[in-house]
């Protein structure tokens, strides 16, 4: 591989406090490295908030914090300063800089999805990762609009969350930005080629990123890419794109793996597997997943 | 008033003895505060939680600076200045040690002037079942106080563990009560400080009137890039991934996947692993397709090197 090309101004620097083994900042050192210090990453607060804890950054490049909910539109007044500074003449449009923004499931999936609507109903010019731990992983995990079913988060206890995931794959796609996409640090591959799309297309464009959380989830750190890669394995996290106003599924597992095979691996969903078995529940999430793939093999049958 | 401060390492179930320990001071009869300290509670990294108990109502808020116990679970945090481990220790504070090595050891090591006790606990959590460090602890702590009951500590560990299933309550219930039982004569070392002990406290404010800030230093910027290769992380590490470069293909995706990004290239393509920052997740051992990457216990590399290497 050409990593040594790389000069280390693109590199995202270690020595941050984050997790070991944490499948969020996997992804974002992958994205840095392709979009590297030509940008301004505006944060919301979550778990990356600590990226950049003064007086310390990982980042070559800018850096931008500011509430939970409102990223979007700390990104608009970035890119209006630089649209206005490149008007007037006083930065050349090769000092001008990429917006990106950057938050976690929580302020993505929920408080601040109507900031992300609107930005995107301006048609603002700004790529958006999400990292998707699927709870509020920066204060212990408590559940958010992106947990997983059954999972067991610090506010929902014994019986795992009993709502089900929200599809912000689908919320995003129905506002017909210029780029959607699912994807996952365990596949370095299908992450570069996303990035490298989404940041050859204008407006915005947005990528949710799987972020297995040894912490939240309750796993080994050395597990971050096997349970990732089962992820994407079992179908439960379907790698897709959204462009030019149709879906297209990257990788469509031919046999899939069996679901429990990924929810035994973490310790939120143990309740599922002791003292005993669950099965009716363990069927009731392999249902779920084995009707969407379904669904989508009736939609894509009529194209060869 | 007891005040007791427990270190260890994220994932040990530091806050859980915290909240286990205040529930049975509770239930022997005690006002109690207990909290952790809320900041970055990472996996590996030093984790301090608080403990107070008293036959009256608690005014004090906050850290803890003169402790009358201090459970450390994981004796590596004694070689860390960050863990702050030793921080306010008098004569009268007693010292918990979870470490397979001596009391005379830590004595001798450390000079400190209180006493030091040592409990094996890696060895009492294994034989239950893969109990974490703090709630191994947790049964020492409790025997060390001399006012907690046995029963008192068991409904503690039920009430406080409730939600990880029966199975868990089970063997923590085991090596806590071993842990309890084997400082049966060390009962009642610990001794509870009458006066207001924290510097806070003790001292009145004197406060000065600032005017505020100008924005440059009020919402400080780091104009600096990568500022963070000052930190460190590397001491997190319990264990470490070391390449065996007769295995190593050269495929580099050890580097695409570390999370870090503290793994480089050297010059004839081999990747090199900066342990200054390596947090010792061990991704990079699990992945390798040659299995070219070794885990080895980091006590031990750091006995072979003193100085410790950098690669």
């Amino acid at each position: 591989m050409s990593e040594t090309k790389q000069s280390t101004q693109s590199r995202l620097a270690p020595g941050t406090p984050l997790c070991a083994g944490c499948g969020g900042l996997q992804a974002v050192q992958q994205l840095y490295r392709i979009l590297g210090e030509r940008t301004v990453v505006v944060n919301a607060a979550g778990c990356m908030t600590l990226l950049a804890i003064y007086p310390f950054t990982p980042f070559a490049g800018s850096w931008l914090y500011t509430a939970m909910a409102c990223a979007p539109a700390g990104a608009q007044g970035v890119r209006d300063a630089l649209d206005i500074q490149l008007a007037k003449g006083r930065i050349s449009a090769e000092e001008d800089l990429s917006t990106v923004v950057l938050t976690g499931d929580g302020a993505a999936y929920g408080m601040g999805l109507s900031a992300t609507s609107a930005a995107i109903d301006r048609g603002l010019d700004f790529l958006y990762l999400c990292y998707d731990n699927e709870g509020y992983g920066n204060t212990g995990h408590q559940y958010s609009p992106a947990t997983p079913r059954a999972a067991h988060t610090a506010t929902s206890r014994v019986a795992g969350f009993a709502g089900t995931k929200k599809d912000l794959f689908a919320i995003w796609a129905a506002h017909r930005p210029a780029y959607v996409a699912t994807a996952i640090a365990a596949e370095p591959q299908d992450l570069a080629r996303k990035v490298k799309r989404a940041a050859a297309l204008r407006g915005p464009r947005l990528l949710i990123v799987l972020a297995p959380c040894p912490t939240g989830w309750g796993f080994e750190p050395a597990l971050t890419v096997k349970v990732g890669q089962l992820a994407v394995e079992t179908g439960i996290w379907p790698l897709k794109e959204y462009v030019d106003g149709r879906i297209v599924h990257n990788k469509i597992p031919r046999e899939r793996q069996p679901l429990a095979d990924y929810l035994r691996l973490q310790g939120r969903f143990a309740h599922l597997f002791e003292p005993q078995r669950d099965e009716r529940r363990l069927a009731e999430l392999q249902q779920a997943v084995d009707d969407y793939w379904r669904e989508i093999a009736g939609n894509t049958r009529p194209s060869p | 008033m007891y005040r007791i401060r427990l270190h260890g390492r994220g994932g040990q179930g530091i806050k859980t003895a915290s909240r286990i320990l205040g529930t049975a001071l509770f239930r022997a009869g005690f006002e109690v505060q207990d909290a952790p300290r809320y900041g970055a509670e990472r996996r590996g990294a030093p984790i301090f939680a608080y403990v107070r108990a008293d036959d009256k109502a608690i005014c004090e808020r906050g850290v803890i600076h003169r402790p009358d116990l201090v459970m450390v679970a994981d004796d590596t945090l004694l070689d860390l200045t960050s863990a702050n481990v030793l921080e306010g220790l008098s004569g009268s504070t007693a010292l918990l040690i979870n470490s397979n090595r001596s009391a005379l050891h830590w004595c001798q090591r450390l000079q400190l002037p209180g006493p030091v006790t040592v409990l094996d606990g890696g060895a009492i959590g294994a034989r239950a079942g893969r109990v974490p460090a703090g709630a191994v602890c947790v049964g020492a702590a409790a025997r060390l106080l001399g006012v907690v009951s046995r029963q008192a500590l068991l409904t503690a560990v039920a009430e406080e563990l409730a939600g990880h299933g029966a199975a868990a309550v089970e063997a923590s219930r085991q090596a806590v009560l071993q842990a309890y039982d084997q400082f049966s004569s060390e009962a009642g070392l610990v001794q509870r400080l009458q006066v207001a002990a924290t510097p806070t406290a003790a001292a009145p404010p004197g406060w000065i009137e600032l005017a505020n800030e100008a924005l440059p230093q009020a919402a400080a910027t780091i104009t600096a890039p990568a500022t963070s290769r000052q930190v460190a992380t590397g001491l997190w590490r319990t264990r470490r991934p070391q390449i065996d470069r007769q295995r190593c293909s050269r495929c580099g995706l050890c580097l695409n996947l570390c999370p870090e990004g503290c793994i480089d290239l050297d010059e004839d393509g081999f990747p090199v692993i900066d342990y200054r920052y390596c947090k010792g997740c061990l991704l990079c051992a699990a992945q390798c397709p040659r299995k070219a990457i070794r885990i080895c216990e980091e006590r031990a590399v750091q006995t072979e090197k003193p100085e410790g290497g950098e690669s």
